[in-house]
């Protein structure tokens, strides 16, 4: 049912090498971006601004992340600190009077390599020995930008973003800078998916399943390793750039402190470890859950007159939340993608059952 | 009863659209409406709850009484973790429902707000948080600290410690021990200024976030044998200092803190052993105040109090109480202006502007907003620990606001030259 299969003949390698070689998937696909497209006529500007907005954002830093847990295998721990490295490099920039198309380049460029000089480590370790020294990154940025008042803007340690202007035209309004938001996520997206189907993705996926078994067929693990590095913290880079000037319009260290990265981390493992779909639903999971959970139980509180305690109505969501998160994990170990996933499947042989 | 899936798309639908019924019913021409949008979960825990319902209860006894010139006001409450992006949601959720004043008690929070509150021009407060430099009113015209700096504490604390030492501090050594944060960090420059001007030796000493551990600090601060202590923190932080002071030896009565020092820290430590141990103080403590009397007879004696009575007259409690006062205060003046209603945040804002002498019944020393300050004069007083309570020591009073504001408006001047 729905995703018909039958009379799709493929007799081309480039019908059989698309991305969504289903029509209903095309379809789908195309659904989805023309809402998203169509969003600000559709929804309220709160739903923009303060929802989808973060959400793609989130997205696109989980993409980035992803890449490199999911896709090469290699634990990140300090990813809040690879976008603070972004986005103070390119509000820096911008500061000087760089433009923004430039600002947004130099905060990729600098995550980027500052990235890949942890990212050496590596080289050397795996598994949770790479996770601590990836947090080892997080500890010493963080003390960095808090420590030189040139960095974080003084003893008020804030940085106002200026406004941006893309090709010579201000940026007015949510919908304008929802549009550039989500045309930024297209183009990472895109570029992750494709990722995957080129041989630089099949060799990451070498590196990740065994280094040195990679490295006997011939994958260099030592450019492949620090060049994901390279990467995903670009991609961090852009995206911690996008958070300064987009959402926060201001930045302040707090705002890429740990939690940022333990987010990011429950993002990509939530949704699903290599799944670019995953990052979209892990981001909805992590970062909006708690709003609307939170909004849900004081509404309810509000509405039907409950006596409950305030303690209990702030801590009520918590629980709830993290409860969805290991309700979901025990239900589906391999993440919220993975539940789609399934439900394709069970659709694609629908009414058999041979997927089971 | 079961359910069937018609009645439960019915009984969902109602149940969505019973708060718009609700938000529609309280859309009244005499309401000012206020947004909380707190951390009651993450980091500000050791004070939320007590400022909150402080901040309630002094709303509920206002409401009670018949509101400000017939207005009453409407508080919408809501958890954000300390997390900037959950503070814009809520932030933009109650502009669209016409809040006029939002407080998110939240340095991280204050911070991602401040560029909305000013382009939207909401009135947003940042009660003993936020940036210091927000005292400047034409700088930050939306952006309302109403209560003295962190600065401004530093400068009542060194003044109090200088009266102590018979006017002279020279040649006297004062060491501070702060959290490692851009909070803990802010007196640093001030105290090195003050060093200079009253020539005293002066020395920072900074442990890590979250404060729980630090032993090597204060270990330190032994070796140096400090004549006073500046201890700069909050919560576990507060209690930590004051045990690892008691270990190395350092006397209480040689100890000052920052505002955030309350009775529950003191009882951690041993309300009994911790003695001595001074603060700055920006309103006045305890349950003497004719306002928290108010608040007992009229408000928890009536049962609706928003939370246990005995946290009523604590210091968190009654600072919640300050800021709701100062607000009733503006809306007071603003509502004066204009009887009819509604009331604008613009108007608001020129309400709370104009506050003048304002001591919320002896509560507050006089605080005084005008369009240029809106720290409101920066004048506190010191407070001792006797074993039970906080006693003050010392008068309101404000010391080395030549400094402050030279600080301010250069910072000031930062934020005006950047996000352009």
């Amino acid at each position: 049912m729905f995703y018909r299969q039958s009379g799709i003949r493929h007799t081309r390698y480039e019908q059989d090498r698309r991305l969504w070689r289903l029509p209903f998937d095309r379809k789908l696909v195309a659904l989805v971006c023309a809402l998203a497209v169509a969003a600000p006529f559709l929804l309220s500007d709160l739903y923009v601004g303060t929802y989808l907005m973060p959400w793609l954002l989130w997205t696109t830093a989980a993409l980035g992340l992803n890449l490199l847990m999911g896709t090469a295998g290699q634990v990140h721990l300090g990813y809040g600190a690879v976008m603070a490295i972004g986005a103070y490099g390119s509000l820096h920039a911008a500061r000087a009077g760089v433009p923004f198309e430039f600002s947004i380049l130099i905060g990729g460029l600098l995550a980027a390599s500052i990235g890949t000089l942890f990212g050496a480590a590596a080289l050397r370790v795996k598994g949770l020995y790479l996770a601590v020294s990836t947090l080892a990154m997080q500890y010493i940025v963080d003390y960095t930008i808090v420590h030189v008042p040139a960095i974080s803007g003084g003893s008020q340690a804030t940085l106002q973003a200026p406004p941006v202007r893309l090709l010579g035209m201000a940026l007015a309004g949510d919908a304008a800078y929802y549009w550039f938001v989500l045309a930024v996520c297209a183009l990472v997206t895109l570029f992750i998916l494709n990722v995957r189907r080129s041989s630089y993705g099949r060799a990451l996926a070498a590196v990740r399943e065994k280094d040195y078994a990679a490295e006997i067929i011939g994958v260099s693990t030592f450019r492949y390793k620090l060049s994901v590095f390279w990467v995903s913290s670009f991609i961090g880079g852009v995206a911690g750039t996008m958070f300064a000037f987009c959402y926060y319009k201001a930045v302040t260290p707090e705002q890429f402190h740990l939690e940022l990265s333990i987010q990011m981390l429950a993002t990509v493992i939530v949704g699903g470890l290599g799944s670019v779909m995953g990052c979209f639903f892990g981001a909805a999971l992590i970062l909006l859950a708690p709003v609307v959970l939170n909004n849900l139980i004081s509404g309810a509180t509000n509405t039907f007159a409950l006596q409950v305690g305030a303690d209990l109505v702030s801590h009520a969501p918590l629980m709830l939340y993290g409860g969805l998160i290991v309700g979901f994990l025990l239900f589906e170990p391999l993440g919220l993608a993975k539940i789609y996933d399934n439900l394709r499947n069970y659709f694609l042989v629908w009414p058999f059952r041979h997927s089971r | 009863m079961r359910m069937n899936r018609r009645s439960f798309v019915g009984a969902a639908t109602a149940a969505a659209t019973l708060p718009a019924w609700r938000l529609a019913d309280a859309q009244d021409a005499k309401v000012i409406k206020l947004g909380m949008c707190q951390d009651f979960t993450v980091v500000y825990t050791f004070v939320t709850a007590e400022y909150s319902q402080g901040q309630r209860d002094y709303f509920t006894l206002v409401n009670e009484r018949g509101g400000v010139n017939g207005f009453k006001f409407h508080l919408d409450v809501v958890d954000t973790g300390n997390a900037p992006q959950r503070g814009i949601e809520a932030y933009e959720r109650f502009k669209r429902e016409g809040v006029v004043l939002v407080d998110p008690l939240s340095t991280p929070v204050s911070r991602a707000l401040v560029p909305r509150a000013l382009a939207d021009k909401v009135n947003m407060i940042t009660t003993f948080s936020g940036r210091s430099d927000a005292a400047d009113g034409e700088t930050f015209p939306y952006v309302m600290p109403l209560s003295p700096s962190y600065w401004s504490q530093a400068t009542v604390l060194i003044d109090y410690i200088r009266k102590q030492e018979k006017g002279n501090l020279s040649g006297k050594r004062i060491a501070l021990a702060h959290i490692d944060t851009p909070f803990g960090r802010e007196p640093l420059t001030l105290l090195h200024v003050l060093s200079k001007r009253y020539n005293f030796e002066f020395q920072a000493y900074p442990y890590p976030p979250p404060g729980t551990e630090q032993s090597a600090v204060w270990t330190q601060i032994r070796r140096v044998k400090p004549d006073w202590v500046l201890i700069w923190g909050a919560g576990a932080g507060q209690i930590a200092s004051m045990k690892e002071a008691a270990r190395n030896g350092i006397p209480f009565e040689r100890i000052a803190s920052v505002v955030w020092l309350s009775e529950s820290e003191m009882n951690v430590v041993g309300a009994e052993s911790a003695k001595g141990v001074l603060k700055f103080e920006g309103v006045a403590g305890g349950r003497e105040p004719k306002i928290i009397q108010a608040i007992l007879n009229e408000v928890q004696a009536k049962g609706k109090g928003a939370g246990k009575p005995e946290i009523v007259g604590t210091t968190y409690y009654n600072i919640g109480v300050m800021a709701a006062a100062l607000i009733t205060e503006g809306a007071r003046l603003a509502t004066a202006k204009n009887p009819k209603g509604p009331i604008s945040s613009e108007q608001l804002n020129e309400g709370l502007r104009s506050i003048k002498n304002f001591t919320a019944e002896g509560m507050l020393p006089p605080i005084t907003i005008t369009k240029a300050d809106h720290q409101g004069g920066g004048k506190g007083r010191i407070a001792q620990w006797d074993g039970k309570r906080w006693v003050p020591k010392s008068d309101w009073a404000a010391a080395d606001q030549d400094v402050i504001w030279q600080m301010i408006k250069s910072a000031s001047d930062d934020f005006k030259k950047s996000g352009k």
